[in-house]
């Protein structure tokens, strides 16, 4: 499960990775011959927003956003259980809300379109926000059983 | 309100709980105490629109360009190419890998990246040619923090989305402390080797300067037409990060003809992976932003720190001494981000320059990557050497006092780092 969950994460940050790319690019070669594209601003900072979530719940289940783990790593058996579970509480309780508030505006906004691209709807670019809450506590929890037990996960948070 | 709040943010920073969402859970707990529950939808708002700040485009295509070259030999390259040019004098490997770390610089903006790439070659190569492991995970730390202040640099990127300073003059104020910086450094280790009598690498000879030149060619210029392209205006810092990736991609796929399809893939994911965890913070951080600017937190701290001296001289001391301290416990990214909105004013009020305090955060947060316990680079060094990170960083103080001394004289001397602004923006 965990395994399937971590590939699609991984199709998906990959495909928004190359399309930032390729949109970055296509709208520089047209701005320099003089046909700057109009959507090029919106549409590439709205893939940065899709990069944050769907990379950010990729990078919670490799256990690698950036914390102080220092005391953590000096407590064992139920003490460490208890401030590992309280932690878990606090990370799943702030992405529950951020789940709700997305969909709120994520329902407020479906009638609305993007301003440069009148044929999309706003409601699709903000749906990232109720998903990729929902995506990170999916990670937070299958990636639970790591954090009890102690073991790293794939890399800590490395930038810059 | 705002202690209980900041309590609650301390709270759970120590129980490991990753920041952006600290940042998140006190930013909502102010919404719901100063809204109440109907407030809540302007969560979901902030959150998306933190996260959609143009400029900061540029961090991923730069993390990119990075991780597509890192995966293309460029590291052997380049550290060839220096060894011709720096193998001849005595400690030349430790001189190969300050001067290495400075071209990657150019092409990375990231330190880890840097130590990383370089410091898998470099260290067991020290180690076999005599240096102590704890010397050469220092030299090979202390001189990857030369990323974060010689352009491009995603703190600098950072630093300027936060504060509204021109990320292109930022990065022009780099060049001069970045390059004087390597250059002491290199004088350091010269010093340390003649102390240790380690050895000389090579003899130089200008045919296998021209040879490893040659090969390392595209490397080199890669970053002379990114930064050319900016610099000039040609193009906007994230068009010429975009540009970057194309040139890494055609330089490591065409060129060096090694890019695989699995290496391409790695560093994808791995852009996306260092990104995400950068702009979930800078997403967080805009819910903060409106708790502060409605508790007035960064003007009272202002009138505070105002009211017990005016003297800009001092004030930039206690800011420096404030910076080193929050780079002890914290990664950059997140001290940018908690300390930027709340000092600017202060900054402002006492009329100094949005670029030239860019140059002294980086700094200091640049030195806060190689004081323990909070450490990237050096962590990241050490993981590499399979070194004691406290006596490395017994090693590290030669490094970490020349860094000192540029952080004062970019402080105390407004022109080191500002005369190219200067003459080429202003």
């Amino acid at each position: 499960m965990r395994r399937v969950f971590q590939r699609m994460l991984e199709a998906i940050v990959i495909v928004i990775v190359v399309a930032l790319a390729v949109v970055v690019v296509t709208g520089v070669v047209y701005r320099k011959a003089g046909a700057a594209l109009v959507w090029y601003d919106e549409i590439a900072a709205i893939l940065l927003a899709w990069l944050t979530y769907y990379g950010a719940a990729l990078a919670a289940l490799h256990r690698g956003h950036i914390g102080v783990p220092a005391l953590l790593e000096q407590l064992r058996g139920r003490a460490r259980t208890c401030v590992v579970i309280a932690g878990e509480v606090a990370v799943i309780g702030f992405f529950a809300v951020l789940a709700w508030a997305g969909w709120e505006v994520q329902s407020a906004l479906s009638g609305t379109s993007l301003v440069s691209l009148p044929g999309v709807s706003a409601g699709l670019a903000q749906s990232v926000i109720p998903i990729g809450a929902v995506l990170f506590i999916c990670a937070q929890l299958l990636s639970l059983p790591e954090a009890l037990r102690g073991e790293p996960g794939a890399e800590e948070g490395t930038l810059p | 309100m705002t202690v209980a709040l900041v309590l609650l943010f301390l709270a759970l920073i120590l129980i490991n709980v990753p920041i952006a969402v600290a940042l998140g859970v006190m930013s909502v707990a102010a919404i719901v105490a100063l809204g109440g529950w109907g407030a809540i939808p302007n969560v979901g708002l902030v959150m998306f629109s933190g996260a959609t700040k143009f400029p900061l485009i540029a961090i991923p295509l730069f993390i990119l360009a990075g991780t597509i070259m890192n995966a293309t030999g460029i590291s052997r390259r380049l550290i060839a190419f220096a060894s011709a040019v720096f193998g001849f004098i005595r400690g030349g490997l430790s001189m190969v890998s300050i001067s290495a770390s400075m071209f990657f610089a150019e092409i990375s903006g990231s330190a880890v990246a840097d130590v990383a790439a370089l410091g898998s070659i470099l260290i067991p190569a020290m180690k076999k040619r005599g240096y102590t492991r704890n010397f050469a995970a220092a030299v090979t730390s202390s001189s990857a923090t030369l990323a974060v202040i010689i352009p491009p640099s995603i703190p600098m990127i950072l630093y300027g989305v936060m504060s509204g300073a021109s990320v292109v003059e930022l990065f022009v104020a780099g060049i001069i402390p970045g390059v004087v910086g390597g250059v002491l450094m290199m004088f350091a280790s010269y010093l340390w080797a003649r102390r240790n009598n380690l050895p000389v690498e090579e003899a130089f000879r200008i045919r296998r300067v021209v040879e490893t030149f040659r090969a390392a060619g595209w490397s080199l210029l890669l970053p002379v037409i990114i930064l050319g392209g900016i610099f000039t205006g040609w193009v906007t810092a994230t068009e010429g990060a975009g540009l970057a990736v194309v040139a890494a991609l055609v330089i490591g796929g065409v060129v060096y003809r090694e890019l695989t399809f699995s290496g391409l893939r790695r560093a994808v994911l791995e852009c996306g992976h260092q990104t995400a965890v950068v702009m979930l913070l800078v997403a967080a951080s805009a819910l903060l932003g409106d708790f502060l600017t409605e508790a007035r937190v960064p003007q009272q701290v202002a009138l505070a720190i105002t009211g017990l001296t005016d003297s800009k001289l001092a004030i930039l001391a206690l800011l420096n001494v404030f910076l080193l301290a929050i780079g002890l416990f914290l990664h950059s990214a997140a001290a940018i981000i908690l300390v930027v909105p709340i000092v600017m004013p202060l900054v402002q009020a006492l009329g100094i320059d949005p670029v030239h305090f860019g140059l002294i955060v980086t700094l200091n947060l640049g030195i806060g990557q190689q004081t323990p316990p909070v450490a990237s680079v050096l962590v990241t060094a050490c993981s590499v050497a399979k070194a004691d990170i406290w006596a490395v960083t017994r090693a590290n103080l030669w490094f970490i006092a020349v860094l000192m001394a540029v952080l004062l004289v970019v402080t105390y001397v407004p022109s080191f780092s500002m005369a190219l602004v200067e003459v080429f923006y202003r």
